[in-house]
């Protein structure tokens, strides 16, 4: 069995992370988003993927090579420019000789949905596609059901007007064929796929393949601490733990810790918290609910709580993020009472007793002088000073 | 430096050896050969890449060896490509290495034998074809030609009418790798890694007997027994993994492969160092001098090596190009350290110079990448720079990887002797912590440096210059960029422009100034005011926000402490790469090079 996997989005609403890497390649549970897909696809019995890959693909080709660490066979193909889904897939057409899966990069489902998507496409050679059910189904393409056929979808409805709970799980299995369908479909700019699937619904029958298991989005920043504390509870305690640590320090027995991590005296690494690689937890310094990417180094003292913190970066000591429910501002929508700390990109420099207010964001290669207090959105290589 | 193959078991051979010549191209490549044998011989010959060989389509020959060149002796033509066979056509030889008392061979077979190469190699089969013609076995006729061949060599024979390979094996490279039903030869495991990881590495002197039952091995006349190892490399390596160069692939796998060199070395709690040296303390603690030895990218690796250890591990250092060493000038053999640099194992110069210092009777330590290697063997002690198989002939991760392991064991030697104050210790090992972090960071800004690149690539020359471990780091960085676009470049000592190069100074000539923390920026900031004022444009490579305003362009790079060089460089990897890649050059292939050189 051979999968097309949509690997080239941006991920904008995660920015800062997804500046220096895509979407697909930021972390849950300490592995990029794709790999925990890569597993599901591999369970399902899947031999061959072909990744198509866009900006800053550099860090999916290196992660996972040609496939041999999961016994897979792994290739690559580029998308040059973000010109929709439905473009992504095609330029896969030249790696795809009969029926295949195709799944969108960014989500995380069990290999279950795959199975029963394959199965019902050997079964009847009809495009098939998963729905799943969601609490907001607003925020993604809401479908319409006849039966087991999918009848419609409508791309972020107006929340009134849903003409359903069930979404478009953006998994499907296809036959070749649906490459000339996306090249008839009139494209405005973008080619989605789903104006394909719309457009096909009048000719061939579209079945939905109804799933309710494992189905797990990452579209805003907050999304990655429940995902995060999700897949730790799935996943359960990990078997080895590649870390030192100090033993005067906590560590929670469902926290994630990667190779070389440093936990010195005192630390309290709580629940919910995943370290990356090469992190360094300085003594006395409490983490819980937060998702702490490789070589990042935790001074003494430091207080990190619900937050997201990018690679390389160093937060002083007795820096707090102080966590708890918010109201949040980004892309000008207004999200109420979200739990959410922060998000510290990669390579910030954090001086020492810093206040990082709920909801604030921080760009890249930012600078934060100690005793500063800052909150909302701050910019890439800004420099924020004390007062 | 050449590559040899060879399969016998139960497949079609050819294809099975063909696919081992292009996974050992990287040994060499301008010409390649197979010879395959069941009743008669055939060999197929090309000059060129292994690619131009046509795979051999012989169905029911289930027996063959191959061969891709290096030239050393003779042009690369195809009568010089191997196999080489006798006067009859029945035996085929492929080798690596150099027979030296070849013409002197040569002169005795001229009378009976007919000629028809250049290289050193020919002699072997006329040889055995002689010892043929006593009605012995091909086993017995490769022993008695081994007697009178001189110099290093690993070979692979096979002769029609008689079963199976015979395989032997004098200082160059040569291990088999089994399989269920059938056993490969490989000059390393490259060749055959993706059919087996159970390898048994051949020892100087041995010759090998293979069926397609059964192995025999022998040493001087008996009958000897060696290990199977299992590798712990997969064929990861195999692909480019969607990169179009091995090279880039590997420059964006550093800090994959920074991790590896330091996983679980760094004691961070105890502020120490754990490197499994097995040479004893009381010597170590004694040692006046190290003499380091190693060639190309792993002298420079040598040279920052010893910028750290004078100054942190209180000891005297003296670096030699392997293939100038000589342990003379009066030195104590049982107070110096001799660390042989070697990437591959199984560099010719790099171990010879190693011998010539245990004849000495100093201690020696191997630093090097590649487990079962020659220079494990031969040395007193390993460490392992752990960076995994390296490809692309031009080395890049492996001189950061080196460079990683010797900062590690800098901080041992220091400590060890009571050298090092813990806030040294720290403070390096907490540049090496920061060191992966760092380089992703110079990664994350290719676009800017392949437009730098885009932009110079048609100077006339390229000038690096740094001071302290800016130097080593100069000189590899030049040395990258000539290997692989074919530019003049040259690293200097930013002090020595002055007094004779910036003569080569001109408007159309780019210098490239290391300008980190740590290695006397100020300084080399002024040698930039001397080549500017002469229209040279400037790039530099720093993590001083400031120093925009002397220079015309910035490789900003994250403040690293003593590792900032090392971040340097992997900037100035990006810069090669894509000036070489905008002239189109054969970056994983360069003209005239090869990636382990296993001659003197």
């Amino acid at each position: 069995m051979k999968a097309v996997v949509l690997a080239a989005g941006k991920g904008k609403r995660l920015w800062p992370l997804t500046e220096n890497r895509p979407k697909p390649m930021v972390p849950v549970a300490n592995r990029p988003i794709l790999e925990h897909l890569v597993d599901g696809l591999d369970a399902a019995g899947v031999s061959e993927i072909v990744l198509v890959v866009g900006s800053n693909r550099e860090r999916v080709q290196s992660h996972f090579g040609d496939g041999q660490e999961w016994d897979l066979d792994i290739s690559y193909v580029i998308q040059e420019q973000q010109l929709g889904t439905g473009h992504a897939l095609l330029q896969a057409e030249s790696h795809v000789g009969e029926s295949f899966i195709a799944l969108n990069g960014d989500r995380i489902i069990d290999a279950e949905l795959i199975s029963q998507i394959w199965e019902q496409h050997q079964a009847t050679r009809d495009v098939v596609m998963g729905v799943t059910r969601v609490d907001e189904p607003s925020r993604y393409g809401v479908v319409e059901l006849d039966g087991q056929d999918v009848v419609g979808i409508e791309e972020h409805p107006i929340p009134a007007l849903a003409k359903s709970d069930l979404i478009n799980a953006g998994v499907y299995a296809f036959t070749p064929d649906i490459f000339a369908a996306i090249r008839r479909t009139n494209s405005h700019g973008e080619q989605a796929l789903t104006d394909t699937l719309a457009e096909l619904m009048d000719s061939r029958r579209i079945r939905a393949v109804h799933y309710r298991g494992m189905w797990l989005d990452v579209s805003e920043p907050w999304d990655l601490l429940d995902v995060n504390d999700s897949l730790i509870a799935y996943q359960g305690p990990p078997d080895d733990e590649p870390a030192t640590v100090d033993d005067s320090a906590i560590v929670a027995e469902a926290a994630i810790l990667g190779d070389g991590v440093v936990v010195h005296p005192q630390a309290a690494v709580l629940r919910g918290v995943t370290l990356g690689d090469n992190v360094s937890v300085g003594p006395g310094v409490i983490l819980e609910n937060a998702v702490i990417l490789s070589d990042v180094t935790l001074k003494a003292g430091a207080v990190v709580t619900d937050c997201i913190v990018g690679a390389n970066t160093v937060i002083g000591p007795n820096t707090t993020v102080e966590g708890g429910t918010t109201d949040v501002v980004l892309d000008d929508a207004i999200y109420r009472d979200v739990t959410f700390g922060g998000l510290l990109g990669d390579n910030v420099d954090v001086g020492g007793n810093v206040t990082v207010e709920p909801g604030t964001v921080v760009g890249n290669d930012a600078t934060i002088d100690s005793a500063a207090v800052i909150s909302g959105r701050i910019d890439d290589d800004s420099h924020v000073m004390r007062g | 430096m050449c590559g040899i193959t060879g399969y016998i078991g139960t497949e079609a051979t050819g294809r099975i050896v063909h696919q081992g010549l292009k996974n050992l191209e990287y040994r060499g490549y301008d010409s390649a050969g197979i010879a395959l044998t069941g009743d008669t011989l055939r060999i197929y010959k090309t000059k060129g890449e292994v690619d131009e060989l046509p795979v051999p389509s012989q169905a029911n020959v289930t027996c063959g060896i191959g061969h891709t060149r290096w030239s050393t002796h003779g042009e690369p033509t195809e009568e010089n490509a191997h196999p080489h066979t006798d006067c009859t056509g029945d035996v085929a030889v492929v080798h690596n290495g150099i027979i030296e008392n070849y013409d002197a061979l040569k002169d005795d077979l001229r009378a009976d034998h007919v000629f028809r190469s250049e290289t050193d190699t020919e002699v072997i089969p006329h040889l055995i074809e002689t010892h043929l013609a006593d009605d012995v076995s091909l086993l017995t006729a490769v022993q008695r030609t081994t007697g009178q061949l001189e110099g290093s060599y690993a070979i692979a024979v096979t002769a029609a009418g008689h079963d199976g390979i015979v395989v032997a094996r004098e200082d160059s490279p040569l291990l088999l790798g089994h399989s269920d039903d059938a056993t490969f030869i490989g000059s390393d495991a490259t060749a055959f890694i993706e059919h087996t990881d159970r390898v048994t590495y051949l020892e100087t002197g041995d010759i090998a007997h293979l069926t397609e039952e059964n192995i025999a091995i022998y040493n001087d006349g008996n009958r000897v027994e060696r290990d199977t190892e299992t590798l712990e490399w997969d064929a990861d390596a195999a692909g480019k993994s969607g990169y179009d160069h091995y090279m880039l692939k590997e420059i964006h796998e550093q800090p994959r492969a920074l991790r590896q060199a330091l996983s679980g070395r760094i004691d961070e709690l105890a502020t120490g160092v754990d490197l499994d040296v097995d040479l004893p303390a009381e010597y170590l603690h004694s040692v006046e001098e190290i003499q380091i030895i190693a060639c190309g990218t792993s002298y420079h690796a040598g040279l920052f090596a010893k910028e750290l250890l004078e100054a942190h591990a209180d000891v005297r250092v003296s670096v030699h190009v392997a293939s100038e060493y000589e342990f003379n000038g009066g030195r104590d053999p049982w107070r110096t350290l001799v660390l042989a640099i070697t990437q591959s194992g199984e560099t010719a110069d790099t171990l010879s110079a190693l011998r010539e210092a245990s004849h000495a009777g100093a201690r020696t330590l191997a630093l090097t990448n590649t487990l079962g290697s020659t220079v494990t063997r031969e040395a007193d002690d390993t460490i392992f720079i752990r960076a995994g198989p390296e490809i692309g002939v031009a080395a890049t991760k492996t001189f950061v990887s080196q460079v990683a392991t010797a900062t590690l064991f800098c901080v041992y030697l220091g400590q060890l002797r009571n050298a090092m104050p813990s806030k040294t210790a720290t403070d390096l090992l907490a540049d090496l912590r920061a060191l992966p972090g760092a380089v992703q960071q110079v990664l994350d800004q290719e676009p800017h440096i392949k437009a730098t690149a885009h932009e110079y690539a048609d100077s006339d020359a390229f000038f690096y210059i740094g001071r302290a471990a800016g130097y080593p780091v100069a000189l590899e960085s030049a040395l990258k960029l000539k290997e692989i676009s074919y530019d003049h470049a040259e690293g200097f000592p930013s002090g020595e422009l002055k007094h004779g190069p910036l003569a080569l100074v001109t408007p159309n000539t780019p210098v490239i100034a290391l300008l980190t923390n740590e290695t006397r920026a100020e300084k080399t900031l002024n040698n930039v005011k001397e080549v500017k004022s002469r229209g040279a444009p400037v790039i530099g490579v720093s993590s001083d926000p400031a120093i925009t305003s002397h220079v015309d362009t910035v490789f900003a790079i994250p403040d690293c402490g003593q590792m900032g060089p090392v971040v340097a460089n992997v900037a100035l990897q990006l810069f090669a790469y894509h000036v070489a890649d905008r002239k189109d050059r054969a970056i994983d292939k360069p003209r005239n090079l090869a990636k382990s050189v296993t001659v003197e």
